[in-house]
């Protein structure tokens, strides 16, 4: 799996994340992180390279029913033990969740809100604006910005670090949750063409924080 | 220290060796009941089978020390000073019970008035807010919540509870040793920590089905009012509405979808009479009379734009798809929603939906 993400492969798609093994997911943490893979033998060691895209989709539970009440026939149980599979640090480096609804048989038919074309343009010029901003530093990206240049390029107003204070208060954010939040806001807000991260990029940004997705329900 | 006396806690013992057959009588809930107003004698006579000599002969030879059990585990019967009035008189209470937790807690919670939430134990997302909603909302205002430990309902009853800092017991179906589902230890420990646990088991009996049942009936006989959240039509959800009926307890359930057979249960409770609940402060109106006392909740203010979407969630237009629907800009919703949801005024349910923790009036 990584050796293809090594080999420049830019994205990986992991379909039914939570079938994974335990370790396999483990072994996830740290490319995801640092962009790297360092393995370390008895004498050696060698890094190599993966920046890679994660793609993931899992269910919300075993048995793919979950939020239908009637038709989930999952026990308490069962859900502690799928949750417990996507652990805490695995989920803190996965910058967006989107918990998805049933699709009913209509909206497939219909026209898609934004067209893949009208996306497309956006996500470039939102790139084009990420790069012309982070030129200096010799990225191209708001995903590789660390935490120092996060202070610099992401300045926050006061409502921005009540929310972000709050966040952390309230759902176990963390500081690198709180970090991949604010980069995600800043994209957010290249993506609407903003010069400055407002209260409603952020908050559109910690909506999709996988930490409060997983705590849900019962066992808020 | 109070102890139960040698007749009850040989009661006891019997509970534990007949466990088994009486769990062959579960389906039928008044059966249940009716065995357990027998006296010690009649009990091994009605359920005993084959073992019936055996039983007797050991009952007979039975030397009780003390109900045996672990540290901080107090026991009492119903001759002793310190048993709840309210299990006193009955023919169907438990003869003795084990407490974690103290008896002077255990008095306390008793002197105010007492309200039982219970319901199913598959309960849906909506309904569980609901009871902790309920339960938070009581217990701020000085009622005591009690309920069995069990999935669903019971658990979030509980929960809310002890989110407030109020006072709650929990009855359960088995020895106090281990809470019944295993999940809930966490829950459990804060129960006796800073509640208590009540159970007329063995200290390590395992829960049973007759279990629920008999715990049932210890909620209804202690509780003032009885409030059902969410049941479906079927005799082990609605056993503790059932004989809270019987022995004439003011009974409560919070309506539901019409269509849901998660509400099938609630629903003809009402129709039957039951009192419509529809959040804590008409409980505490059914308890102490119309406007005697108020809910003691934080009064939250709010900007327009998060009222509208708060009301839109409550109506059921609860995930950003919905809200989308109605009118509002997508990244409008994601970001009212995640401001609502810092201020605990929502948590996250299944499918991207959002659930609102308290009726905004």
């Amino acid at each position: 799996m990584f050796a293809l993400a090594k080999l420049g492969i830019p994205r990986l798609l992991l379909d039914e994340l939570s079938e994974f093994a335990r370790p396999t997911l483990d072994a996830l943490r740290q490319p995801l992180e640092e962009g790297r893979v360092a393995i370390v033998r008895a004498r050696h060691s060698a890094v190599y390279p993966a920046r890679f895209m994660l793609l993931a989709a899992t269910n919300p539970c075993p048995c793919g029913y979950a939020g239908e009440r009637e038709r989930c026939h999952c026990s308490e149980v069962d859900l502690a033990r799928h949750r417990r599979r996507l652990n805490g640090p695995l989920l803190d480096r996965i910058d967006l969740l989107v918990s998805m609804e049933r699709v009913g048989f209509n909206p497939l038919d219909g026209a898609p809100v934004v067209s893949s074309e009208r996306a497309r343009e956006k996500v470039i010029e939102a790139r084009e604006r990420q790069a012309a901003r982070l030129r200096d530093e010799g990225i191209l990206v708001n995903g590789q910005m660390d935490a120092r240049m996060l202070r610099r390029y992401v300045p926050l107003d006061r409502v921005c670090e009540q929310m972000l204070t709050d966040a952390s208060l309230s759902s176990a954010l963390s500081a690198r949750g709180a970090h991949r939040a604010l980069r995600v806001a800043r994209t957010i807000a290249d993506l609407r063409g903003s010069a400055s991260v407002k209260a409603k990029h952020l908050g559109i940004a910690l909506s999709l924080r996988p930490e409060a997705h997983m705590s849900g329900r019962r066992a808020a | 220290m109070t102890g139960a006396c040698p007749c009850c806690i040989r009661r006891c013992w019997l509970l534990g060796e007949l466990s088994g057959r009486l769990d062959l009588c579960a389906r039928d809930p008044v059966r249940v009941w009716n065995l357990l107003k027998l006296s010690d004698g009649d009990l091994i006579e009605a359920i005993g089978g084959r073992r019936r000599r055996e039983l007797q002969t050991a009952y007979a030879g039975l030397e009780p020390g003390t109900i045996d059990a672990g540290t901080n585990v107090q026991s009492m019967c119903r001759h002793c000073h310190t048993y709840p009035q309210a299990l006193r008189e009955s023919p169907l209470a438990p003869h003795a019970l084990s407490l974690r937790g103290g008896v002077q807690r255990l008095d306390g919670m008793l002197e105010q008035a007492v309200v039982a939430i219970v319901g199913t134990r598959r309960a849906s997302d909506h309904g569980m807010e609901i009871a902790r909603n309920l339960a938070r909302g009581l217990a701020a205002s000085g009622v005591t919540v009690a309920g069995a430990l069990a999935e669903g309902i019971a658990v979030a009853a509980h929960r809310g509870a002890l989110e407030a800092r109020g006072a709650t017991f929990t009855v359960m179906a088995g020895g106090l040793e281990r809470c019944s589902p295993a999940w809930c230890e966490v829950l459990y420990r804060r129960l006796h920590t800073h509640g208590c646990a009540i159970s007329e088991m063995p200290w390590s009996l395992r829960a049973r089905r007759w279990g629920a049942l008999a715990c049932a009936r210890t909620l209804a006989l202690l509780a003032s009012m009885v409030i059902v959240v969410e049941a479906e039509e079927r005799p082990s959800d609605l056993a503790c509405a059932h004989i809270a009926q019987a022995l004439g307890k003011p009974l409560a359930a919070v309506p539901g979808r019409v269509s849901s057979p998660s509400s099938r249960g609630t629903n003809s409770l009402l129709m039957n009479g039951a009192s419509l609940i529809r959040g804590p402060q008409d409980a505490l109106d059914l308890l102490y009379g119309v406007g005697t006392r108020k809910l003691t909740e934080p009064l939250v203010k709010l900007e327009t734009r998060l009222t509208a979407v708060i009301e839109q969630v409550s109506a059921g237009a609860d995930t950003v798809a919905k809200l989308t629907a109605h009118g509002i800009e997508s990244g409008d919703a994601a970001c009212a929603l995640t401001e609502l949801e810092l201020q605990g005024l929502l948590v996250r349910g299944d499918a991207g939906r959002y659930i609102p923790t308290m009726s905004i009036h």
